[in-house]
């Protein structure tokens, strides 16, 4: 129980995130946090240590958010001051225009598993050996798939006409890498 | 800066930190940013509540949690296939729309056509009943369609002509809802990007609606029954055919060939149809290319990595020319994902 705690604290902010960039309303990202250390509460003696666990439940989250796009499945009680302070995190809207629009709309027709590699890798910040303990892969399979994802991104940005201009104006010098 | 000046690059492949700086750009929550604070009263109650509920329904019962053992493996193989039969009906040359989006109307005008100053027509449709009278619009409005009412159980004999397989880029664009409504869709054409000889073709009902770029002539459609509906098991994709239960129960077929395969499913009496599994490790550019294959496509000597029932009387065999070191459906062998 004190180890669980210990966990919760370390990784309950990261989760909150990880399921606000993943939902499109604050209650859905509520309810699939709640869920995720729901199944990481009763699958305490899997959990690994240290780092190890923020990757693991990262692993249980996606499940739970796959499992509740596929299922349809909605928790019935609400927790109201879970769902306010998620909320909270939808307060900032990132940059917004037409071009962003283009972006997303290309991002979001990406295949779901494409979607998620990219993700874990520009808002998670994870690296290929992490995404590899996410999504129970290999880490070849890991380069192997970020690389066809990179390219089918490219590829739809492309052919959404956003211009390579468009980085430079979104994103400043200091934060590209 | 430099927004001023123009962007010389003419290469469009762009580097990984390119895509991941748009990317990042997507996120609602700032990356590195630390989420929400576990002291908060919702951490808190939430924890609280958790902990105290040892009998809570688990969330994800019956899903794995470490990423290599049964059920996610065989879900993530299966569902792979989904997705690629999904998008081969897609890849047609045409679309097609599912009858979610369709309704049946209400008391709002079946459709509504209009045509802007560049030539672009935008079509809303909320009900399928008047087919000619959503012919005659279009038309009027410089778009050579055809459109057939069908209703659910038949389609059009095929085929009425040829699909025309360089669709000029622009001319249409994907249906997509109207906002604020559930039974309807709305899509734009591009009347000038229309050539000679060519025919939008429209079948709606409520089993779905197609729009395919035809060549003329295009024959008229004479219904004949549809083909039942794919046996997906709810959102799995499809079973195994050589699990239990399955049409080809008890007889093993991964990793023998095709040559082998095939006469033993026609013994049972079923139809075969291949889905043909490519790229490095056979699930390579899937989502393009899990489509279904004609027989005289696939050789002897393929690979076959399993079956699957996809509907009644027939089977999908999953099959690919080269022969991987792990079987593809399964990311290794078979025996380590399905306990018979």
């Amino acid at each position: 129980m004190a180890r669980f705690e210990a966990v919760y604290k370390e990784t309950y902010g990261r989760i909150t995130a990880y399921a606000a960039r993943r939902c499109d309303s604050p209650q859905d990202a509520a309810d699939a946090v709640a869920d995720t250390f729901t199944v990481a509460w009763r699958r305490v003696d899997e959990l690994p240590e240290g780092e190890q666990a923020m990757l693991w439940l990262y692993g249980v989250a996606r499940k739970v958010l796959a499992n509740r796009r596929r299922t349809g499945r909605y928790r019935q009680e609400r927790n109201a001051e879970l769902d306010a302070e998620v909320a909270d995190l939808y307060g900032r809207r990132p940059d917004s225009g037409v071009e962003l629009d283009a972006i997303a709309r290309a991002f979001r027709d990406l295949p779901g598993d494409d979607r998620e590699l990219l993700s874990l890798v520009a808002w998670e910040g994870l690296d290929r050996e992490e995404i590899a303990t996410v999504l129970g892969l290999t880490r070849n399979a890991v380069r192997v798939r970020l690389h066809r994802a990179r390219k089918r991104f490219a590829r739809a940005l492309a052919e959404a006409d956003v211009s390579h201009s468009t980085t430079r104006r979104l994103v400043p010098a200091e934060r590209s890498r | 800066m430099n927004d001023m000046t123009k962007d010389t690059t003419t290469d469009m492949t762009r580097d990984g930190g390119d895509v991941e700086a748009l990317t990042r750009a997507l996120a609602r929550v700032e990356p590195g940013s630390r989420g929400a604070d576990p002291s908060g009263a919702g951490a808190r109650t939430l924890l609280a509540s958790i902990v105290a509920a040892p009998a809570a329904e688990d969330p994800l019962a019956g899903v794995s949690t470490s990423g290599s053992t049964v059920t996610p493996l065989r879900r993530r193989g299966l569902g792979r296939l989904a997705a690629g039969l999904a998008v081969a009906a897609a890849l047609a040359g045409g679309i097609v729309v599912g009858p979610s989006l369709l309704g049946k109307g209400g008391a709002t005008p079946s459709y509504a056509v209009t045509k802007d100053d560049h030539g672009v027509v935008t079509i809303q449709v909320r009900d399928f009943s008047d087919a000619d009278g959503l012919r005659r619009r279009l038309e009027e409005l410089g778009v050579p369609a055809i459109v057939d009412y069908v209703p659910l159980g038949k389609r059009c004999e095929r085929p009425r002509t040829g699909y025309v397989e360089d669709v000029p880029r622009g001319l249409y664009s994907l249906p997509e809802s109207i906002p604020g409504e559930t039974m309807s869709w709305q899509m734009r054409i591009d009347t000038r990007l229309f050539r000679p000889g060519e025919t939008f073709v429209w079948t709606i009902g409520e089993g779905g609606t197609s729009t395919i770029l035809m060549k003329n002539p295009v024959r008229p459609c004479e219904f004949v029954p549809d083909r039942p509906p794919l046996e997906e098991v709810d959102g799995e994709g499809f079973r195994l055919a050589t699990t239990e239960g399955g049409s080809l129960a008890g007889y093993r077929v991964d990793g023998k060939t095709v040559g082998e395969v095939v006469p033993e499913i026609r013994k049972r009496g079923l139809k075969v149809t291949f889905m043909v599994m490519s790229g490095p490790d056979g699930l390579g550019e899937r989502y393009l290319q899990g489509r279904t294959s004609p027989i005289s496509t696939v050789g002897d000597d393929w690979v076959v990595w399993d079956a699957l029932d996809a509907r009644k009387g027939e089977v999908f065999l999953c099959v690919s020319k080269q022969r991987y070191d792990r079987n593809p459906l399964f990311g290794g062998p078979r025996d380590a994902v399905i306990k018979d």
